[in-house]
Formats: structure tokens, C-alpha cells, sequence
């Protein structure tokens, strides 16, 4: 218990930390130091730069605030949305129940890409970075159920045929007092959903910007930074490339370990 | 306990099995004395009269035998399945002389028959063969062969630069075309495995440009690796997997030469272009006023003023590019003309410019005269990282005139649709790669009514002045009857282009290559396929 | 007679599942953007042959009705329809890449499972309900999921060691521990089992007895979860890798618009995904209405 709570407290003072670095920076997020490009640690720059010599701690912290906020909230919105499926299929006539699974399967086969290609092509070209990152994170958190909603509904059909649900059910349980009753019992599915989620559309993000979506220049795509790890001969050039990892990972630890159930 | 404890010690020790199995390296097949790179998908064809994308064109360079070939190195056009040829005073009548003992691989005799077959089968509208084009009316062309080791090839009209065009006929085997099966070229198609490799054996039966044997200088075999991942190609060059890397990235350079220094090349500015328009067309779904902007002259010129092309190059290109100004690169030798004037970085200049044209500044931003605020958005290619950070660059240059700047990155198809199909979008910013040194290639980019004439496609009639002024002198270039007519004509559209700046040019991406210091007699160009343009004499040292 | 008339109920299923997916991809494709448009239209040299196509193209897909016959009518021919984008029989495209990926995700699947399984039990066995050793595991899974697969990739090519099979099997297990570790917690500190480890029972009988039954049918539910989060990693991690199997066919074929290929990919996967819930979710007859 004691654990969790000072866990809570080192994200809160991460986030706090991030914005006063953000806040105090003022337009360094996008200014370009072109004579200082890809460097290690200076006087100016304490984390040094990126490929365009943008200040890299600055841009972390940025995108640390606006992918973390943006990827919860998909996360909890996409993995609330499984549990409400799950649960509607589970417990609703078996008509519905198939119905909606088999929604659920034609979603998780369908080639999404170009559903992505089509609301990007019905978006101006002009929508704001920030316009294009809200929508790249409602766009994931609306195709990020179905795998999870298959699981749930299997768990909650489970729970269903327990025994004490069928005493509850005939005591008079209502249809409405379900969810409390059955979501606590669900949380070891959906918990781990959550937590996997993060950082599967923080990349997911980065990798939407190959369709014109997705957290647009010049703001920081934690994504994107993250893609960086990839090529190796920026590895090369400066240690400092692992700073966006090393957060990501802090803040996943730190959110795992707060929302850990007792 | 105690069953507990030996429970967790084989949990454990069956976690590390599993995990030393997985882990295990993988190897590619190498023959001896092989060489091999990569190309980065299937070519669509191996037939050589259909290669219509650059891989086809690869395989088809390494595997044709052709009458004339143009020299990568020295630009020229030289024989080679033909001992001679010459053109006639007219420019209208072509006559190629065979080398005596001439022979397909697969040992069969190559006659004055085959050639004419080869020619005439490109010619045919049923074979759809884009070369076609090039001889401007095809169905007006007729081959004869006098005799068993003479071609004539006729035309209705002259075509400029008429050898080159022989560089892309492949001469097959009369009536049994096979697809790269049978070559009359250094080598040919042995095996194929789909997204994996292509392999090509040499063709015993062919003979160089001096007549020697091919057999003296070069390699049995090539593999051509279907990749497209550049960190695993330069893992597999280091490890000696492959030979060459054909068009390295300019991120990669560093890391390598910081390796082996003796692998890297950079050749200096190829002929390719990188650059930025805006879409001038009328019929374009962009507001009305956006259409004023960009097809003011003073708008484009002071974006122009505004690029920091020097920034380009060294940031987006780690100094792997040299900014440019026009569309014929210093690479081209025949073609640069160092006296057209351009105009060069001066926001200065440019903000005066654009004051002039009746733009102002309202609160840190560029409006126009009618009060609209100064903002477009410019598209390019996802995957390219250069041109997104060029793109970013830009974004900060013009942030410098107030001008609000959105980069958007999209996948080919979906971007062609838009520039093509259309046409809606403000500004791209795109490459364009020049095959041919000639201009007279590009005629398609440069004639108002073509298609290709980006920046206001397929106009009916040339919507200003110096469009008109260009379609004239592209003719002209096409028809000039001598080369310094030709030189003239083109100087000219040069200067218009720095005038109107209708393409705004930013750098000339440099011809980067990964050569294995054990390949012998390598003399890389700039054109394609740059290092291995002479393939029939490249070897790895110790394999003879 | 039961068994005949749910296997015919799930075929039903399966086909039904089938059916809309070809409708959607067919729509979904057809009206992406760049449909009807080729990079080669950018070529000088290369338009009018690409222009051509494309008008051929635009003949044939008039109308969404045509189309969706047209493509069906491939699909049901033994070759599935001939490829836009390489003018082959799309089995041929097909039918080495399934080898290729049916046997890399079979294998990852499999490893995975036995890494998770392992790591699970170690994480869960400490006394105190969060061990060092869980704690390392958990630590490591998160570590693991954060990396993205291109990262792990060049991880794996400046290692020299490790491949597609290696990236595949870490993010699965990865994924699989999180959720077996929270099922093996809560099955372990069941009152049964605590009451069972009180009296001493033996461990390996423990988990026979006691554990493992009550956990079976939540496997169910992680084998599906693990199936459909390798199909989902199958597309990136084969292009990053290159590797020649569905994945890179399937991410080329919408890069070129190729609808054939797409198409039979389509199926596949919803085959698969089908399939994939084929052993559980069986709903007994009584309705939660009746109650």
C-alpha cells in the first residue's frame, strides 16, 4: 500500500517536473540549433540535441506530457469500451451475444490501414499538429478493443456460470448492479490490458505519421523518438537517444505500480 | 520446500533453453566467388522490353545484351553487341554493323535477325514497350536487314540523342522471347525466388567491348537480395554479405566510414533534384486566394530568398548534398550553365519583396492584401526521412516570414492521387531522379501541356507567358539540328526556371556508395546503377 | 448429433465472418486514397504505360457491386485471382509467405507460452506477495513491452543474433506474463489453495490438483488474446525484419493498393481469427433473462 502511493507521487512529480520544464522553456520545443546537431550534453542543451538540434529535454518533456495523456486516455477509453462490449455480450440473450463477437471478428480482420488513409484524406491538409495528434489518439483508442473485448467476453461468461453468480442471480441481482459485481472480477483481464496498451499506441502513434497522421511537426512525438532506437547510426552518435525509452519506461513502472490492485 | 526449490531451478533453466534457442543467428547462401547486393523489391518483370520501375531496369541493365550502350562513366555512347554504327546526314536512317560471332547464352547464334526482331518487337503497340515513346512516332519506324550482320533502322522524323535509346532495346532471341532467360548481355536470370534473391549467371557466350572474353575479368554469379531495410543491408555489408550498397543514406555514411573508411564513396551532386512547388492550377479546390499567392512570381521568389539551402544540405544531408538553384546538377557536365542567375538566400530581399507585392505583417504574421493570413501546408512522402527534415527545416525558414507552415508526410499512392488526380494540395516537396543527362528526356515535366508539368498539369493552352516561352524552347531543343542549338534553347529555360522559380530546387542529393574494399577494377558513376555500371569486369579480389 | 450442429454453427459463423470481411475490404480499399493512382505516374518515362493500367483499373471498379463479384469469382478460382501489382496468380505470391509465417508464429506462440508460463510460476512463488524475483520478471516485461519492435530489431542486427522469431517471442511472452502473472496471483491466494498450502500439501500437487483446473479455462481466453496479439505483431515485425512471409506480402500489397492479395490475406486472417475462438466461449443454454 505504502509502495503505492509513493509510486503515485513519483509520476505526479514527473509530470510536474515535465511541464515546469516545458513552461520555463518557452519556444525551445521547435527552435533549431543548426550549428548544434545530434549533440551530447552542453551548457545549453542538458540532454543534448536532436537530429534537427532541437533541445532534446525540452522536446521529451513535451512529448512525455502530450503522448502519456493522449495514450491513457486511449488505453482507459479503449479498454473501458472492451469491458462494456464484453460484458454487454455476456450477459445480454445469446442473439446479442453472438452478434456482437462476431462484430468483434470482423473488426480484428479487417485492413484498418485504409480506414486510416480515409480520415486522413477527409482531414484538411492544414489541421493543426496538435488537431492531428487528438485524432490519431481517438482513431487507436476506437480500433483498440476487439482483441481485449474477445477476452472479456470469455471471462465474463465465465463468471456468469460461477457459482455465486448464479446465487446472486437468484437472490434478485439486478442487470444494472452486474457491472459492479462483475468488474472487480474482470481486473486481472482488463488491468493488463491497460498497461500494455500505453506504450503499444505511444509507437503506434509514431507510426500513423507514415499516413499523414499522428503528432505532427513540429511538436515532439514521443513515437517518433522512440522510432529513433531504431536506426543505428543515430545510436552511434549520442547516448542521450535512450532518454525517451528510460521515461517511458519510468512512467509505465510507475503507473503499473499505481494501479496495481492490492 | 524442497520440491519447490528444484521446481523454480528447472522453470529457470527451461526459460534460458528456450530463450538460447530462439536466439540463434541466421545466415544467407553465398556462392564462391559470388557477388551479391540488394535490390529493395521484386522487379515487376523480367521481360526487357516491359520494365517500366527501376528494379526491372537493374535486372535488365545486368542481363541485356544491347547494340549501343551509354556509358554511366564517361556519358557517351558506345557499341556493343554492334562493331559500328553510324547515323546518317538526315539523322533519319541508322545502320548497326554486328560483331562476327556473336552468340546468345544459351549458345545459339545472335544474326542481324534477332536485332531487327528485338527492335521491332519494342516498336509494337501490342508489347506496350514504354522505350516506344521514345522514338516519338513508332509505327513510322522500319528495320531491314541487308544481310546476316547489318541493321537498318529507319525513321519518320529525327529523334534527339537517338544511340541512347538503343541502350534500353535488349536483342533476344528472334520469336522466343524469354524473359531474361536467355540473354545476349553478361548475364542472365539462372534462378528467382520471390522477396528473397535473384540470381544471375554469367553468360559464358558473351564478349566484351574489346571482344575479349567476358570469362577474363568478371564474376560467375550475382545475387540480388530482395531488401528493403538499410540497417540490416549495412549490417550485411559489414559483415561482407554483400559487395556494394547502391545509394546509401546520408546517415549511414558516417557510420560506416567511421568503420572502413576505404568503403565509402561519396561521388559529389548526382543528377538528381530535390524540390518544392506550389500548385498553380486553376482547377485546383484550394481557396481562391491561395491560387493568387502561389502563382504570383514575387510570392515564389521570396520563399525562394527564404530556404536556407545551405542548412538543407549540411542538417537534413549531414553535408552529404549540394544546394541547388536549377534542375540541370553541376553532375551534368554538357548541361550546367554556372552563368544563369538565381536568386539566393536573403530574407531581406524577400520580405521587401513580398512587402512590394502587397503582403504585410499583422502580429507576427504574413497576410495578404485582402487580410487572409499567410499559411499552407507542404506534403511529401512518408519514409523519406531527408525530406521530412527538409520540411521541417523549411517550416522554421518561413516561420522567419510569418508564414504558418504544416508538414504532412503520405504514403505514395495516397499523395500521386493528390497531385495527379486531384490536385488538392498547397505545396510538395518531392525528388526527381534523372536517369539521362540529356534534358530532352525531361521534355514531359517542362511542356505546359504534359501531365507531368507538376506544378499546372496538362494545360490546353500555356497559362502565361513564360510557360509558352518554355514549351518554345523545349521544341526547339527537340528539333535544334545542332548540339549548340540545343545548348542555347536550354541555357534559356534554365534562366526562366531562376525567374519564375515554378520549382523551387534545393539541393542536389550527393551519389553516396558502400563499396567492399575487396571488389577490383570498381570506377563508380554518378548515373545508375552507379558502382556496378561496368559489372562485366568487377571481381572480388582472390576469386580469379 | 450436438457436436455435428455446433461445428455447423461455427462454420456458419466462420463464413458469415468471411463474407463481411470481404465486403469490407473491397470498400475499404477501393475507397482509400490512391486507388487509382501509381508513383510510377510520376516517371516521365514511365507514366503512359502506369496511366494505362490505371485506366483499365478504373474500368473494372466502376461500381462497388462488379468489383465485389469480380473479386469473389477470383477468390473461389484455384489460383485466387491474379495480382494487380505483379500480374501472377496471387497463390503464388501466397503460398511460400504462409509456410514462412505459419511456422514463425506457431514456433514464437509456442516459446512464448513456456517463457511466460516459467516466469509466472517464478514470479509467483515468493512468500511475500510481491517477491524480488516477481519483481524482476514484471520489470523485464515492462522494459520489453516499451521497446518498439524496430529498436529490438536493430538490437538484434548489431547483436549479430536473434531474428523476427526471437522480437516475436519476446513480445508475446512479454504480453502473455502480465496477464497469466495476475491470473496465477489470484488463482494462488484462492481460500482453497491457501487452506491446501496450509496443510502442507506438496507443491507439484498443488498445482496439478488444485491450480491448474482452476485456471484452465482462463487459458482459453489468454491463448486467444495471444493468438490475435501475433497476428497483430506478424505485419511489423516481418517488414522490420524482411522477412518473406503474410506480413511484408500483406503491408506491400496495401502499399501498392494490390486488392487480390490483400484480399486473400484478408480472409486468412479472419480465418484465423475466427478459428482462434473456436475452443472456448461456449454459452450454456440458460439466458440471464430467464433468471
Amino acid at each position: 500500500m505504502r509502495f503505492r502511493s509513493i509510486a503515485g507521487w513519483l509520476l505526479l512529480a514527473m509530470v510536474l517536473i515535465a511541464t515546469a520544464i516545458v513552461t520555463s522553456s518557452g519556444k525551445a520545443i521547435s527552435e533549431q540549433d543548426r550549428n548544434a546537431v545530434l549533440e551530447g550534453a552542453s551548457h545549453r542543451h542538458p540532454a543534448g540535441t536532436d537530429s534537427l538540434g532541437r533541445d532534446r529535454i525540452v522536446r521529451v518533456s513535451a512529448a512525455f506530457l502530450l503522448s502519456l495523456t493522449g495514450a491513457v486516455a486511449a488505453s482507459f477509453i479503449s479498454t473501458a469500451a472492451a469491458a462494456g462490449v464484453g460484458l454487454l455480450a455476456a450477459f445480454s440473450t445469446a442473439g446479442v451475444g453472438t452478434l456482437t463477437m462476431l462484430v468483434c471478428d470482423v473488426f480484428l480482420a479487417l485492413p484498418w490501414l485504409f480506414l486510416l488513409m480515409m480520415v486522413r484524406s477527409m482531414l484538411p491538409l492544414s489541421t493543426s499538429p496538435a488537431d492531428s495528434a487528438l485524432i490519431t489518439f481517438v482513431v487507436l483508442a476506437a480500433l483498440g478493443w476487439p482483441a481485449c473485448a474477445r477476452a472479456v467476453y470469455q471471462g465474463a461468461l465465465r463468471l456468469r456460470n460461477s457459482e455465486w453468480m448464479i446465487h446472486a442471480r437468484a437472490g434478485g441481482m439486478r442487470i444494472r448492479q452486474i457491472p459492479r459485481q462483475v468488474l472487480p472480477n474482470l481486473l486481472p483481464l482488463l488491468l493488463p490490458q491497460f498497461l500494455i496498451c500505453v506504450p503499444a499506441f505511444v509507437v503506434a502513434e509514431a507510426n500513423l505519421g507514415t499516413l499523414g497522421l499522428g503528432v505532427g511537426e513540429p511538436l515532439p512525438s514521443w513515437g517518433g523518438m522512440l522510432l529513433e532506437l531504431g536506426n543505428s547510426a543515430i545510436l552511434m552518435q549520442t547516448a542521450w537517444v535512450y532518454l525517451p525509452i528510460a521515461v517511458l519506461v519510468m512512467a509505465l513502472l510507475l503507473l503499473e505500480s499505481t494501479a496495481r490492485e492490492a | 520446500m524442497h520440491t519447490l526449490h528444484l521446481t523454480k531451478v528447472f522453470a529457470i533453466l527451461l526459460c534460458t533453453a528456450v530463450v538460447a534457442q530462439v536466439a540463434s543467428p541466421q545466415a544467407a547462401p553465398r556462392l564462391p566467388g559470388e557477388l551479391a547486393w540488394t535490390i529493395g523489391y521484386d522487379p515487376k518483370s523480367f521481360d526487357p522490353a516491359k520494365v517500366d520501375e527501376e528494379e526491372s531496369e537493374h535486372v535488365r541493365y545486368l542481363t541485356a545484351g544491347v547494340l549501343l550502350r551509354f556509358n554511366r562513366y564517361s556519358q557517351q555512347v558506345e557499341t556493343q553487341l554492334a562493331k559500328s554504327w553510324s547515323l546518317s546526314p538526315d539523322r533519319m536512317t541508322i545502320t548497326f554493323v554486328l560483331r562476327p560471332g556473336l552468340a546468345f547464352s544459351d549458345g545459339s547464334r545472335l544474326t542481324a535477325n534477332d536485332a531487327a526482331w528485338s527492335i521491332r518487337r519494342v516498336l509494337l503497340p501490342a508489347t506496350a514497350a514504354p522505350v516506344a515513346e521514345e522514338f516519338v512516332e513508332p509505327a513510322g519506324v522500319t528495320v531491314a536487314t541487308p544481310n546476316d550482320h547489318t541493321v537498318v533502322v529507319h525513321l519518320p522524323k529525327p529523334v534527339v540523342g537517338i544511340g541512347k535509346v538503343f541502350d534500353e532495346i535488349a536483342i533476344e532471341p528472334a520469336g522466343r522471347p524469354s524473359e531474361g532467360r536467355i540473354t545476349s548481355g553478361p548475364y542472365f536470370v539462372a534462378d528467382y525466388h520471390r522477396s528473397q534473391y535473384i540470381r544471375l549467371r554469367r553468360n559464358e557466350h558473351f564478349q566484351g567491348r574489346e571482344g575479349d572474353r567476358l570469362a577474363l575479368a568478371s564474376a560467375n554469379s550475382i545475387r540480388l537480395d530482395v531488401l528493403d531495410n538499410a540497417e540490416k543491408e549495412i549490417r550485411l555489408f559489414q559483415r561482407e554479405e554483400y559487395d556494394v550498397i547502391n545509394g546509401l543514406a546520408p546517415d549511414y555514411y558516417g557510420l560506416l566510414k567511421q568503420k572502413s573508411p576505404s568503403s565509402v564513396r561519396d561521388l559529389g551532386p548526382s543528377l538528381n533534384t530535390e524540390q518544392i512547388w506550389f500548385n498553380q492550377a486553376a482547377a485546383s479546390p484550394i481557396p481562391a486566394w491561395e491560387k493568387t499567392w502561389f502563382q504570383s512570381q514575387a510570392f515564389r521568389v521570396a520563399i525562394s530568398q527564404t530556404i536556407n539551402r545551405a542548412d538543407l544540405a549540411r542538417v537534413a544531408y549531414e553535408g552529404h548534398a549540394t544546394p541547388a538553384y536549377n534542375f540541370i546538377s553541376p553532375a551534368n557536365v554538357a548541361w550546367y550553365n554556372h552563368s544563369v542567375s538565381t536568386p539566393h538566400f536573403d530574407v531581406a530581399a524577400a520580405k521587401a519583396g513580398l512587402a512590394h507585392a502587397g503582403f504585410r505583417m499583422n502580429a507576427g504574421h504574413l497576410e495578404d492584401a485582402a487580410g487572409h493570413a499567410v499559411a499552407f501546408s507542404i506534403l511529401t512522402n512518408s519514409g523519406n526521412a531527408a525530406r521530412m527534415k527538409m520540411a521541417t527545416l523549411i517550416q522554421q525558414d518561413l516561420a522567419a516570414l510569418g508564414i504558418r507552415v504544416t508538414v504532412v508526410a503520405l504514403d505514395f499512392p495516397a499523395l500521386i492521387e493528390r497531385l495527379m488526380h486531384t490536385q488538392d494540395y498547397e505545396a510538395c516537396l518531392l525528388g526527381i531522379s534523372n536517369a539521362d543527362p540529356d534534358p530532352n528526356a525531361a521534355m514531359n515535366l517542362w511542356l505546359s501541356s504534359s501531365p507531368n508539368h507538376q506544378w499546372n498539369p496538362s494545360e490546353k493552352t500555356p497559362a502565361t507567358p513564360w510557360e509558352a516561352e518554355i514549351d518554345r524552347a523545349m521544341q526547339q531543343q527537340a528539333t535544334s539540328p545542332t548540339e549548340a542549338g540545343r545548348k542555347r534553347a536550354i541555357d534559356r529555360v534554365q534562366q526562366i526556371v531562376a525567374d519564375q522559380q515554378p520549382f523551387i530546387y534545393l539541393v542536389y542529393p550527393n551519389a553516396l556508395y558502400a563499396v567492399s574494399p575487396k571488389l577490383e577494377n570498381v570506377k563508380a558513376a554518378v548515373l545508375n546503377p552507379g558502382v556496378v555500371w561496368n559489372v562485366e569486369s568487377l571481381h572480388l579480389q582472390g576469386a580469379r | 448429433m450436438n457436436l455435428l450442429s455446433s461445428l455447423f454453427r461455427r462454420l456458419l459463423r466462420m463464413a458469415t465472418v468471411v463474407l463481411l470481411v470481404i465486403v469490407g475490404s473491397i470498400v475499404l480499399v477501393r475507397f482509400a486514397p490512391g486507388y487509382l493512382s501509381d508513383a510510377r505516374e510520376m516517371d516521365a518515362r514511365y507514366a503512359e504505360g502506369a496511366r494505362n493500367e490505371l485506366a483499365t483499373e478504373a474500368a473494372r471498379s466502376g461500381s462497388v457491386g462488379g468489383m465485389l463479384w469480380s473479386e469473389v469469382r477470383g477468390l473461389l478460382r484455384r489460383d485466387l485471382g491474379v495480382s494487380r501489382q505483379y500480374e501472377v496468380p496471387v497463390v503464388e505470391l501466397v503460398r511460400p509467405c504462409l509456410a514462412v509465417t505459419v511456422g514463425l508464429l506457431l514456433k514464437s506462440m509456442m516459446l512464448a507460452w513456456i517463457i511466460a508460463g516459467c516466469t509466472a510460476t517464478i514470479s509467483n512463488w515468493g512468500r511475500s506477495p510481491v517477491s524480488l524475483p516477481g519483481r524482476l520478471c514484471h520489470l523485464t516485461s515492462t522494459v520489453l513491452l516499451a521497446v518498439p519492435i524496430g529498436a529490438m530489431a536493430t538490437m538484434c542486427l548489431l547483436a549479430d543474433s536473434g531474428g523476427p522469431l526471437l522480437v516475436l517471442t519476446t513480445l508475446l511472452a512479454a504480453r502473455d506474463f502480465k496477464f497469466l502473472d495476475r491470473m496465477l496471483r489470484k488463482a494462488w491466494n484462492d481460500p482453497h489453495l491457501l487452506h491446501a498450502r496450509a496443510q502442507g500439501v506438496s507443491t507439484p500437487e498443488l498445482i496439478r490438483v488444485h491450480l491448474l483446473p482452476g485456471i484452465m479455462p482462463q487459458l482459453g481466453s489468454l491463448a486467444t488474446l495471444s493468438i490475435l496479439t501475433a497476428l497483430g505483431a506478424m505485419v511489423p515485425v516481418e517488414v522490420i525484419f524482411s522477412t518473406p512471409g503474410i506480413g511484408q506480402l500483406a503491408w506491400n500489397a496495401a502499399m501498392n493498393r494490390d486488392l487480390p492479395v490483400l484480399l486473400a490475406v484478408t480472409v486468412m486472417m479472419a480465418i484465423a481469427v475466427t478459428a482462434s475462438g473456436f475452443g472456448t466461449g461456449s454459452r450454456p443454454a440458460t439466458e440471464w433473462q430467464t433468471a
